[in-house]
C-alpha cells in the first residue's frame, strides 16, 4: 500500500496542465500552461512541509503556494531560470524565438515579460534552452542542431554558435560544466561541445535504431550520458568517450509512437547511477543503472509511481491521461515532481524497496 | 449615478480581524466583527471610528452579519455590541450562533485569565450579545426592513460557515469568504449560476493556495496512526467540531478494517454528547442535499470506536482516543495529555489552529517543557503532530465561484497588497476588481435596472405574434410605451444622464416637374413661388444653388430622360415633417406659369 511505498506524497490540481517543471531555487518552482491562446506562468513555492526537516511533524502546510503569477500570450513550451537571477527564458515551440521574464520579487506577485530575443533560424520549430550560472548572464537556445547559440541576456549578442552543418531537431540542450553542453539530437546524434572555441564539436553518431532518441548528461565526477530510444533501449557511455557504450539494456516500456516533447529522461542528482523515465508508459519509472553490463539485458524499474493514471480524473472514457514532464529535487535523493495532461502535479518522495 | 460603498474596517489588505461595512441602496451593514490573533492592544479590533467618532453604532448600522464561527469574523462581535454599543440585529446562522458563544467564553477565559488583560468583555458581556443575534435558515429570504433582504446560502468551509446575499430594491451584493468545491456543486448552483451581484465579495486569502488531496491528508494521518500502534504506542486526538472528528473516526474504522487492526479507538462522552447535540444542529441546518452526501451515521454505530472511560487512560499497550477539548487547554483531553506526555512512543494529532496561549499552542511551537498549575513542569516527550484538515477553498475553486456568479463587480479582501496583484490581473481578464485597504472605501456604479409592469394586453398581443416561448437566455425584443410619472427634464440633460447621442432623422423626396426652363430659372420660380405663398416662413434663396423653406432644402436637376422635364430633389429634418410632406405635394401640382 502506499503507505510504505513513500515517505512523502502530494498530489494537486492545477487549473491547467503543465509540459515544464524548472526550478527557480530549492523551494520554488515554475509551471506554465500550454493551450493555445492565453496561459498563466506560475511560480509555486512547494509545501513547508515536505522541506521542513527536523521541524516536520509540527508543520501542517501541505500545500503549494502560488508565490508569482503572470500571463503569456502563447503556450510556453519551454522555460528555462537563468541561475543567479529572476529571469526565466520561455520558447513557445512554433518558432524559435524566445521570451524573456522577471520572475518578480518581494514586493510583488507579477511575473513580467520584459523583452524577446529573436530566434536563430526561420523554422517552424520550438527551441531547447539551457543556462548555466554566468556573469552577466547569458542563454543557450536553437531549434535544430545548426542553430544553436549563445546569447548574452542584456544586449542580445551571439557570443557562440554551434558549427554544424545538420540540421537535426533537438530534443534537448544541457550544460554540462561552465563552459561545455551537450546538444542533442532527435535522431540520436549527440554533441558535446565548448563555448570558448569556435572549434568543431565531438559528435557522437546514433547508437542504434527507433529514433526518436532522448538524453540526458550528469556532470562531473559521474560525467556519464545516457541515451534513451522510443522503443525503450537504454545506452550509457562516459561524457569523455561518448562514442563507446559503457552498458546497455532494454527497459520495461511499451513501444507507442512518441513526439520529441513527450518523454522526459533524468539522472538523479543524488542518486549515483539512478535515473527516472516517464512518457513512455503512463508511469514515472525509476531505474537503477548500477548492475548493467555491456552486454544488453532486460532491465526492471526499482520504482514506479503510478499515481497519475490512478487518480486520472478522465474515468468517463476520454483521452487517457499521459505525463508530460517530471524532475528531480536537485538536494533531496529521492524527490521528484510530475505533471500530467490532467493537470495533476505530484510530489513524492519515494523509499528505496532494496532498504526494506 | 447610484452607487454601493465598501469599506474594509479590518483585513482590507491584511489578514485579521475581517470587518467590512457595505452601504448600499440607503442601508448600512457590517459583514463580520472579528479580532486580530496578532495583537494584544486595540489593534486587534477593527476601527469603528470611522462608522461614528463616539457614541453608540445602532443608529448608522441597519444590521450586522456573521459569516462563520472563526474568531477572526466574530472574535470582535461583544465588544462592538456591549463597549461600543450596538442594539440592532445581529444575523447569523444556527451553529454559528451555538457554537460562537462557546468559542468566545474559551477565548476570554484564556485572555483575561491566564494572560491577565483589562480591556476586555466579560462573559455577561457575550451572553447580553447573543441576545441580539437572529439565527438565518439555509435559502430562506430574511426581511430586516421594507427595503433590505438577505439571505444565507451553504458555504461549508467550517460548520455553519454561510455566504450571504444582500438585497435592496434591485442592487446587490454577496458575501463570501471561502467556499469549498462541495458548495460548489451542493448549494443549489441554481442560485449561484449567474446570480450577477453588482458585487461579489471574496477573501483572496487562499486564492494563492493549491490544495493537496484530501487523500494525501488523510494518507498522512493513518500512516502517523499506524506507526505508533505498530510500536505499543497511544495516540490522542484533542478534537472540538463535529465535521473533524466524526470524519476521522469513519477513516480509521474503514483502515483498521482493511488492515486488520486490532488495538481500540476510543470516543470521549463529553464530545459525544456535544457531537450528538451538533449533529442534530447540523442536519436540520443543511438542506437535503447535503444531508444526503454526508455519511448518516450515529456516532454509535462504529464497529471498532467506543466509548471512552477515564480509567482507560491507564491500559496498557496501544490506542487511539478523540477527547474534548480541541486545544487542549481544560478538561478531558488536557487530563489524559498531562498522563501521556512522558512516554515517547505516544503522540497527540492536533487537527487544527490553537489560539495563542492554550496548551496546544505551546506545543505545536515546540515547548517540550510546560508549566502546569502548582508551579510543576511537565517534561513532554510523546510526539507532536500538527495536521491540517480545513475544507478552504484555493485558487481553483475562487475562480470557480466567481465565474458561476459573474458578478458586475469582484472586490477582494483579506490579503496582503502585494500578494493580490496577480489574482486581481487575473480577475481582470474577466471582470472588475477592487483590492481596497483599511479605511479605503470603494464607490462601485451600479446601473440598477428599473422593474416595470407589463399591461396584460401587450402581453397578450406579444404572445399572439407567436414564436419561442420567453426564455431568460433569448431575450426577445417587445415594443411598448413605458408611462412615468417623474421629473421633466430637457433633452439634453435626458440624454446626457442616459449617455445617448442625439440622433437626427431627414427625409427625402424627388418631385417630377414639366419646365423647359434652366435649372436655375426653375429653382427661381420655385422660389418665387413659395415666397408667395408661404408668407410666414423664412425662405431663402442661397448661392449654393438650393432653396430652404426653414430646414427644408430644395434642389434642381434635369431630368436624364426627359429634356423638358426637372427633378426636384427635397429632403427635410424629422422636426419638421408637416411642412416639408405640404411642400413636396404643393410642388408637385406644378409652378404657375
Amino acid at each position: 500500500s502506499c503507505y510504505l511505498r513513500y515517505k512523502d506524497l502530494h498530489v494537486y490540481q492545477l487549473e491547467h496542465p503543465t509540459q515544464i517543471i524548472e526550478w527557480t531555487s530549492g523551494k520554488t518552482v515554475c509551471v506554465a500552461g500550454y493551450s493555445s491562446g492565453k496561459n498563466e506562468i506560475l511560480e509555486l513555492c512547494l509545501p513547508l512541509k515536505l522541506l521542513a526537516d527536523e521541524k516536520k511533524s509540527l508543520c501542517a502546510e501541505r500545500d503549494f503556494k502560488v508565490v508569482h503569477g503572470g500571463f503569456s500570450e502563447g503556450p510556453v513550451c519551454c522555460l528555462t531560470h537563468i541561475p543567479g537571477t529572476r529571469c526565466a527564458v520561455t520558447n513557445d515551440g512554433l518558432t524559435s524565438d524566445l521570451q524573456l521574464w522577471d520572475l518578480g520579487a518581494d514586493d510583488t506577485d507579477v511575473i513580467r515579460k520584459t523583452g524577446s530575443l529573436p530566434g536563430t533560424s526561420v523554422s517552424q520549430a520550438g527551441s531547447r534552452i539551457a543556462a548555466r550560472l554566468s556573469s552577466p548572464p547569458q542563454v543557450l537556445h536553437g531549434p535544430q542542431s545548426s542553430s544553436v547559440q549563445l546569447t548574452q541576456l542584456s544586449t542580445g549578442q551571439t557570443l557562440y554558435r554551434l558549427e554544424v552543418d545538420s540540421t537535426e531537431p533537438l530534443s534537448s540542450l544541457k550544460f554540462v560544466s561552465e563552459t561545455t553542453f551537450l546538444a542533442s539530437c532527435c535522431d540520436g546524434t549527440v554533441y558535446l561541445a565548448d563555448t570558448r572555441t569556435s572549434a568543431p564539436p565531438q559528435a557522437s553518431p546514433p547508437p542504434g535504431e527507433c529514433a526518436p532518441w532522448w538524453t540526458d548528461a550528469s556532470a562531473a565526477p559521474q560525467c556519464r550520458v545516457i541515451r534513451l530510444s522510443s522503443s525503450g533501449q537504454a545506452v550509457v557511455s562516459d561524457l569523455r568517450n561518448l562514442g563507446g557504450a559503457l552498458c546497455r539494456a532494454q527497459l520495461d516500456v511499451q513501444t507507442l509512437p512518441r513526439k520529441p516533447e513527450d518523454v522526459t529522461v533524468a539522472w538523479a542528482p543524488a542518486l549515483d547511477g539512478c535515473f527516472s523515465v516517464s512518457g513512455l508508459s503512463g508511469l514515472v519509472q525509476i531505474y537503477d543503472s548500477a548492475g548493467w553490463r555491456a552486454e544488453p539485458q532486460d532491465a526492471s524499474p526499482l520504482f514506479q509511481h503510478a499515481g497519475h493514471s490512478v487518480s486520472s480524473q478522465h474515468g468517463d472514457g476520454s483521452a487517457p491521461v499521459f505525463i508530460t514532464t517530471h524532475v528531480w529535487h536537485p538536494e533531496r535523493p529521492r524527490t521528484l515532481l510530475s505533471a500530467a495532461s490532467d493537470g495533476s502535479v505530484h510530489v513524492w518522495d519515494w523509499v528505496d524497496p532494496q532498504t526494506n | 449615478m447610484p452607487e454601493i460603498k465598501v469599506t474594509p474596517l479590518g483585513a482590507g489588505q491584511d489578514v485579521g480581524r475581517s470587518c467590512i461595512l457595505v452601504s448600499i441602496g440607503g442601508k448600512n451593514i457590517m459583514l463580520d466583527c472579528g479580532m486580530h490573533m496578532g495583537y494584544n492592544d486595540d489593534r486587534r479590533f477593527p476601527d469603528f471610528s470611522y462608522i461614528t467618532q463616539n457614541g453608540r453604532l445602532t443608529d448608522f448600522l441597519d444590521c450586522v452579519i456573521i459569516s462563520h464561527f472563526h474568531l477572526d469574523h466574530c472574535g470582535a462581535l461583544p465588544y462592538m455590541s456591549e463597549m461600543v454599543g450596538y442594539d440592532g440585529p445581529i444575523y447569523m446562522t444556527h451553529p454559528t450562533k451555538a457554537i460562537c458563544p462557546i468559542l468566545l467564553e474559551d477565548f476570554r477565559k484564556i485572555t483575561v485569565d491566564k494572560k491577565g488583560e483589562t480591556n476586555f468583555f466579560t462573559s455577561q458581556m457575550i451572553k447580553d450579545c447573543m441576545k441580539k443575534v437572529i439565527p438565518l435558515n439555509l435559502h430562506q429570504t430574511v426581511q430586516v426592513d421594507d427595503e433590505l433582504e438577505i439571505k444565507a446560502y451553504y458555504a461549508g468551509h467550517v460548520l455553519g460557515a454561510a455566504m450571504v446575499h444582500i438585497k435592496v430594491g434591485s442592487e446587490s451584493v454577496v458575501y463570501t469568504v471561502s467556499v469549498n468545491k462541495f458548495a460548489l456543486c451542493h448549494s443549489g448552483a441554481a442560485w449561484i449560476d449567474k446570480c450577477r451581484p453588482d458585487i461579489l465579495i471574496s477573501e483572496s486569502t487562499y486564492a494563492t493556495t493549491i490544495r493537496d488531496s484530501k487523500r494525501c491528508r488523510e494518507r498522512d494521518f493513518l500512516k502517523k496512526v499506524h506507526e505508533t500502534i505498530e510500536r505499543g504506542g497511544k495516540v490522542l486526538i484533542p478534537v472540538f467540531a463535529l465535521g473533524r472528528a466524526q470524519e476521522l473516526c469513519i477513516l480509521l474504522e474503514t483502515f483498521w478494517e482493511r488492515m486488520n487492526l486490532k488495538a481500540p479507538i476510543y470516543f470521549s462522552t463529553g464530545l459525544t454528547e456535544k457531537a450528538n447535540h451538533y449533529y442534530k444542529l447540523f442536519i436540520t441546518w443543511t438542506n437535503q442535499k447535503i444531508r444526503k452526501t454526508f455519511v448518516q451515521r450515529n456516532m454509535f454505530e462504529f464497529k471498532h470506536i467506543k466509548a471512552f472511560d477515564r480509567s482507560y487512560a491507564d491500559n496498557p499497550g496501544p490506542m487511539v482516543v478523540f477527547a474534548t477539548p480541541g486545544m487542549l487547554h481544560a478538561g478531558q483531553s488536557l487530563q489524559i495529555f498531562k498522563k501521556w506526555a512522558g512516554n515517547d512512543k505516544n503522540m497527540v494529532i492536533m487537527p487544527g489552529y490553537c489560539v495563542q496561549g492554550t496548551i496546544g499552542h505551546k506545543i505545536l511551537n515546540g515547548q517540550r517543557k510546560l508549566e502546569m498549575e502548582g508551579r510543576s513542569t511537565l517534561d513532554v516527550k510523546l510526539q507532536v503532530e500538527y495536521m491540517s484538515f480545513s475544507a478552504h477553498a484555493d485558487a481553483k475553486g475562487i475562480m470557480q465561484l466567481i465565474r458561476m456568479a459573474e458578478p458586475r463587480n469582484m472586490l477582494l479582501v483579506h490579503g496582503e497588497a502585494a500578494k493580490m496583484e496577480f489574482l486581481k490581473g487575473k480577475i481582470e481578464q474577466e471582470f472588475n476588481c477592487y483590492t481596497p485597504a483599511n479605511g479605503e472605501t470603494v464607490a462601485v456604479t451600479t446601473n440598477p435596472s428599473v422593474p416595470v409592469d407589463i399591461s396584460l394586453n401587450l402581453l397578450k398581443r406579444e404572445m399572439a405574434l407567436g414564436g419561442p416561448l420567453p426564455d431568460p437566455k433569448k431575450p426577445r425584443t417587445m415594443h411598448g410605451t413605458l408611462i412615468m410619472k417623474e421629473n421633466l427634464v430637457s433633452s439634453e440633460q435626458a440624454l446626457k444622464e442616459l449617455g445617448l447621442n442625439e440622433h437626427q432623422l431627414r427625409f427625402t423626396c424627388r418631385v417630377q416637374l414639366q419646365d423647359p426652363h434652366s435649372d436655375s430659372d426653375t429653382l427661381h420660380r420655385i422660389y418665387t413661388h413659395l415666397k408667395s405663398v408661404l408668407k410666414d416662413y423664412t425662405i431663402q434663396h442661397l448661392p449654393d444653388g438650393t432653396v430652404m423653406v426653414e430646414s427644408i432644402v430644395i434642389k434642381v436637376s434635369s431630368s436624364a430622360e426627359d429634356a423638358n422635364a426637372k427633378v426636384l430633389l427635397l429632403s427635410w429634418s424629422y422636426q419638421d415633417e408637416d411642412l416639408g410632406s405640404y411642400l413636396s405635394s404643393l410642388l408637385k401640382k406644378g409652378l404657375p406659369t
